[in-house]
């Protein structure tokens, strides 16, 4: 996913030079490739995360498009006031990039675990919280992001994610994205994690039970028209790879809420037990409680 | 330290910083809001700036090589409120409705319904990265203009003033200007008592900058400072200030950081700025 992001991110700053890339000096040897070819779009900024996103929003304030790309919680928890009153508060045109969506770098520990990102950053203003769940994914939103001028929230995972797509899909700023079509129930989910989904959905179909998966690539806003049509009555399943708290999961809690829509939810997401857990993003999410039996349970 | 007698020079910058601080009693008296000592503190620095030494009018306001002037110590918002509606930048009576409900202008500096205020401050340490910024962009898109980033010298205990300090030297921004006011104090008592910046001069210029100290107060210096060659490098000004200045009683204490004037010394303050004595 990384990778996607930066080529194509490249191929968009090509097009049109008010792209800036800044780093929080890391991304070694990946944007070799942008930072010979467009000098003058591309800044490392040193380990400043702070004043790297107030920096971003004076570049922006001129008319630019400025991508500022760290890791896990470097580009969000470490700069949030910035990102609050800079970005969102002014409403400077800069995407906040961060790699390595929850368990991504499990065995780094928990200062490297993404896992609060969604909550925080959906309650800010004027921001769109994007979470896409593979490389067709991440390319079809970069290119969207890119075009775009809005406060913005990119959150990728890293390397090596399976592809839940075999083409890129038609996404629109709000929308979910349909998976597989069923009549036995829906996983709505967001980010890599989404493979679980795909293998659950497969699992049950060998049982005759065909479920519904739907990619939540937009989380500040869930689409209205979609949830509204649902069947309130089968089995419903939230996906993410993210505290329980104030991530995707509140957002469908607190929009069934206000479309009064009752309806048995599981929700599928992260443990905050034992926050010194290491080990490799799977044993990490099984051992929180994200796996393909937590999400079978429910049909 | 004293402030200079307005000669031809300099009459237009004086005549607005001594209109502004009757404005800055005013407004803090009528809307009874904090902060009084900081603005009378910061209003010369803002008013020789106002004045012609940054390129900016409310004509060009909006244009992208416009110089630009960031109140990084947005409580003393009531110092660039006044300065820039007495330049024209928005109607006067603005400033009569500070702080009031649903009025333009709050109790930080906020730029979305404010023309003129390029910033919204309020938490310190913004100010300067943002700035930073501004002129990181002009230079690679060579583009023309200044930013002037007005801070305060307890803002400079903050982390994003010294990564800054590190970055502008960097990338060599001279066109970027910090002016520091320098009144001493801070929210709880001293700089030098709550987290010491001296050597502050020699700080900035191990940092690679251009570093000038001057009265505060005194507009011939400030100008001058402002307009002396900069040896291709950031400068930074360290203006020294009194906070509360003009308003003798307000002089120096830690407590105009947070009480407004009453009646009465609102009325003694009009005065004491009219040079009438007390």
């Amino acid at each position: 996913m990384r990778n996607k992001f930066v080529e194509t991110l490249y191929q968009e700053a090509c097009l049109n030079h008010d792209i800036v890339l800044i780093t929080g000096d890391l991304g070694f040897q990946l944007f070799d490739e942008f930072s010979k070819e467009l000098p003058k779009q591309f800044i490392n900024a040193g380990l400043t995360e702070q004043s790297m996103v107030s920096i971003a929003a004076g570049v922006a304030s001129l008319g630019k498009r400025v991508f500022v790309y760290s890791i896990a919680n470097f580009s969000t928890f470490r700069c949030l006031e910035q990102i609050r009153n800079d970005v969102c508060y002014m409403n400077n045109s800069v995407v906040i990039v961060s790699v390595g969506a929850g368990f991504a770098y499990g065995t780094l520990g928990y200062t490297h675990h993404a896992v609060e990102d969604l909550a925080v950053m959906r309650t800010l203003p004027n921001l769109e919280v994007i979470s896409p769940c593979d490389r067709y994914e991440t390319e079809v939103v970069t290119r969207m992001i890119a075009r775009d001028s809005r406060p913005t929230f990119l959150r990728l995972g890293k390397v090596g994610e399976q592809d839940l797509y075999s083409a890129a899909p038609d996404l629109q700023f709000g929308n979910f994205s349909r998976l597989s079509d069923g009549e036995d129930g829906y996983i709505f989910f967001t980010g890599p994690v989404g493979s679980l989904a795909m293998q659950a959905r497969n699992i049950l179909r060998q049982s005759n039970k065909f479920i519904e998966v739907i990619s939540v690539p937009f989380v500040s806003n869930l689409e209205k028209k979609y949830l509204s049509e649902i069947n309130p009555n089968l089995p419903i399943v939230v996906l993410e790879e993210h505290f329980k708290r104030g991530g995707l999961g509140a957002a469908f809690f607190e929009k069934f809420n206000e479309l009064g829509i009752s309806a048995r939810v599981k929700h599928v997401a992260a443990s905050d037990e034992d926050l010194a857990m290491t080990g490799s993003q799977d044993y990490i999410r099984r051992r929180r409680g994200i796996s393909l039996e937590a999400i079978l349970d429910a049909f | 330290m004293t402030t200079s007698a307005p000669n031809s020079n300099n009459s237009i910058s004086e005549r607005l910083a001594v209109e502004s601080r009757k404005a800055i009693l005013k407004m803090t008296h009528a809307a009874q809001a904090s902060h009084v000592g900081s603005s009378l503190s910061v209003v010369d620095i803002l008013a020789v700036l106002y004045s012609g030494i940054a390129s900016i009018s409310p004509a060009t306001v909006t244009e992208i090589d416009r110089d630009i002037v960031i109140l990084s110590k947005g409580h003393a918002c009531a110092a660039l409120y006044s300065v820039l509606g007495l330049c024209g930048y928005f109607p006067e009576e603005w400033l009569e409705r500070f702080c009031n409900d649903g009025a333009e202008l709050n109790g930080h500096a906020t730029s979305i319904k404010c023309p003129g205020v390029e910033l919204s401050t309020g938490s310190l340490g913004h100010g300067l990265p943002y700035g930073l910024g501004i002129q990181l962009a002009r230079k690679n898109g060579l583009i023309g203009g200044r930013s002037y980033v007005v801070m305060s010298d307890g803002e400079c205990d903050e982390g994003t003033t010294w990564e800054s300090a590190l970055i502008a030297n960097h990338h060599n921004l001279d066109s970027l200007f910090v002016i520091v006011d320098r009144n001493g104090i801070q929210s709880m008592g001293s700089t030098e008592e709550t987290l010491a910046l001296e050597p502050f001069e020699s700080k900035w210029r191990s940092f690679g900058w251009t570093v000038r100290s001057v009265d505060g107060h005194n507009h011939d210096e400030l100008k001058a400072a402002l307009v002396a060659p900069n040896f291709g490098r950031p400068t930074c000004v360290i203006a020294k200030t009194i906070k509360g200045k003009g308003v003798r009683f307000m002089e120096n204490q830690v407590l105009w950081h947070y009480r407004p004037p009453n009646d009465q010394e609102l009325s003694i303050g009009l005065d004491l700025l009219q040079g009438k004595s007390h």
